[in-house]
């Protein structure tokens, strides 16, 4: 089974792929653009993972090129010498670097959030209706008021991405204390005639993501106005200011925000938000 | 050996080139024409388990290259216990101090097994590993922070099927599960005969050398898990899934199929499942919960590539069997 020629060139195209996805983590890493498919907290491990490549493509294209062909071997793992069979599977590792480099990095929309399903409530709060039935010990809920006492003073709350979450949350938990209160906060326009009425209403979005784009939950916020609104694109990136105002919708309370003040914005460098172990220590560290 | 066709790659560059030039300049045009949603969210979705992924597959690759080159079955066995019951505490525990996601897990235990690890520890250190660590232990806390007796019971399910499996195999399986190619490999290395690989003269050269062996080996499986739970990630709404399984007893049988469908990182799972709290039963997302780390569309895949479609089989249906019933039992009784 051992063809030099062949092992070389398995290796020669290893180590083609491997520099490929090197360089290829290493520009999202630079650009930012990593932060469309992955928590900032997964970071740190994806960050050096191109040294490792690297350091693997050299000492294979060092075969490759410079080894002896007696000393090249393959017998523990035969290397296939079918023509088609070696297409699909270089091809397979390709496509990732394809789809990487060819379509622009974007980050997960409208679409995304209706095959997920968008939630009108934080997902942290996800199991709040259920309270009856779970009787636990209920640390959380003291978490969510230590965070609501501290948003209640302020004259205009901001919800910051650092704490989205959380804060949506805490503002839901004891809605009717908001109620009235001024709010400011940014996400995507997310339009879906189930959710919303007519040309008077939008939902403003965000994906919350713990390790990767496939764990994502999509939620938002109700955005209601007095006049119809128009020429709100699809995914297009808002600041809304308003006013807090608890509804009852099918039978559930949400919160809704009448909109006094929308202006667009750039898209942040992470669209999407993430939860925070210590939300309050968070909040604390901003408002420093 | 006589003379095997030698792929001709090199006169289909010039043609390829010639395509993808081609495509480049009319590709705005084809563009439009593909629905561009479908494919940034399928995109989106699979860079992102890809690489996720990455990072543990390669440490995986590594290390397994490490222990082929410089452990030697002696020193592996002399760390064995000898008895089966402290040898399946013992791989149940293995977690705790070495929390990698079952992505680098497999290569390593495949290089165990061929040191001559006994085959119901490695098993029980694939099923129980990626559940039983600190890391899995403080996310599925931090998902169901109102409803911590989910985090106990997800661990101990996780415990007590991996105990049991690992108990049924070394009662019953004599065979070496490994495929046959890699268990010829075994068994020339440990005769000390045969080729000796002498992947160049430097043993560090070897150690990476090894390693991208490896991550070819594992990294074709894995792909083709991304894709197709990247697909049915973008293509298929959640509300169709979920409107599937809404008896009590169906209700357990689709959070397992939803779990080996979506196969997310177990430390990401809970979160998932937590939002699923209002339309299933405790005992259902318990199921999704410990299923999901076990066996999944990528972890199968995985393991395909390692061990014989027979053993996988039996390795399904005895995951399959024991979470479904402790799930129910626990269920029931507790949640």
């Amino acid at each position: 089974m051992n063809q030099p020629l062949i092992i070389r060139r398995h290796y020669l195209i290893r180590a083609f792929i491997l520099l490929g996805f090197a360089l290829f983590i290493a520009y999202l890493t630079r650009s930012g653009a990593l932060y469309f498919y992955i928590a900032p907290r997964m970071e740190p491990l994806i960050r050096y993972v191109p040294i490792p490549l690297v350091v693997m493509a050299v000492c294979l294209a060092y075969q490759a090129l410079f080894q002896r062909s007696a000393a090249l071997c393959d017998c523990e793992r035969p290397l296939s010498v079918s023509g088609w069979k070696n297409t699909a599977v270089y091809g397979l590792f390709l496509l990732p670097l394809l789809l990487g480099s060819l379509l622009p990095n974007q980050e997960l929309g409208s679409f995304a959030a209706a095959k997920k399903g968008m939630s009108l409530s934080s997902p942290l709060l996800a199991s709040e209706q259920l309270e009856e039935i779970f009787k636990a010990p209920d640390p959380y809920n003291t978490e969510f008021a230590a965070l609501a006492q501290r948003l209640y003073p302020e004259p205009i709350i901001e919800v910051k991405p650092e704490i989205f979450s959380e804060t949506i949350g805490a503002i839901e938990l004891f809605q009717d204390k908001f109620r009235g209160k001024k709010i400011r906060l940014s996400g995507f326009v997310y339009q879906n005639e189930d959710l919303i009425k007519e040309s008077k209403e939008f939902v403003l979005g965000r994906f919350l993501v713990l390790c990767c784009t496939a764990d994502s939950s999509p939620f938002g916020v109700i955005i209601t106005s007095d006049q119809p609104i128009s020429g709100l694109a699809k995914d297009a990136w808002l600041e809304v200011e308003g006013i807090i105002e608890p509804q009852t919708r099918q039978g559930k309370s949400m919160i809704t925000i009448k909109a006094q003040r929308l202006s667009a914005i750039e898209r942040p460098a992470t669209p999407y938000v993430y939860p925070n172990g210590d939300s309050i220590q968070v909040w604390d560290d901003i408002n420093r | 050996m006589n003379k095997i066709p030698v792929p001709r790659l090199l006169p289909m560059l010039l043609p390829a080139a010639f395509a993808l030039a081609c495509l480049t300049v009319v590709s705005p045009a084809l563009l439009r024409q593909v629905p561009m949603d479908e494919v940034q969210t399928f995109k989106t979705s699979f860079l992102g388990i890809l690489l996720e992924a990455l990072p543990f597959v390669l440490v995986g690759a590594i290390l397994s290259s490490l222990m082929h080159l410089f452990v030697s079955e002696e020193t592996l066995r002399r760390w064995m216990p000898k008895h089966p019951v402290p040898g399946i505490l013992f791989a149940c525990v293995l977690g705790l101090v070495f929390p990698v996601c079952e992505c680098g897990m497999i290569p390593l235990i495949r290089r165990m097994i061929q040191k001559g690890m006994p085959v119901y520890m490695a098993v029980v250190f694939i099923l129980s590993g990626p559940i039983l660590n600190p890391v899995v232990f403080s996310a599925t806390y931090m998902a169901f922070r109102l409803y911590p007796e989910m985090v106990y019971a997800r661990m101990g399910l996780a415990f007590a099927v991996a105990a049991a499996i690992g108990a049924i195999l070394y009662l019953y399986w004599k065979d070496n599960p490994l495929k046959h190619s890699l268990a010829r490999g075994a068994t020339q290395d440990s005769n000390g005969q045969g080729h000796t690989p002498a992947h160049g003269s430097n043993k560090l050269t070897a150690v990476f050398i090894h390693a991208a062996d490896e991550v070819f080996e594992m990294g074709k499986y894995l792909l083709i898990g991304c894709l197709l739970t990247a697909g049915i990630q973008a293509f298929i709404a959640r509300e169709h899934l979920a409107d599937i399984g809404s008896g009590p007893v169906s209700a357990y049988l689709f959070m397992m199929g939803f779990a080996f469908v979506l196969s997310l990182c177990s430390t990401s799972d809970a979160f998932v499942a937590s939002t699923f709290l209002q339309t299933f039963s405790g005992g259902s997302l318990l199921a999704f919960l410990v299923f999901g780390p076990m066996l999944d569309f990528k972890n199968m895949l995985m393991l395909l590539s390692v061990f014989r479609t027979k053993f996988v089989l039996l390795l399904t249906f005895l995951i399959s069997a024991l979470v479904f019933t402790g799930a129910v039992l626990v269920g029931t009784l507790w949640l």
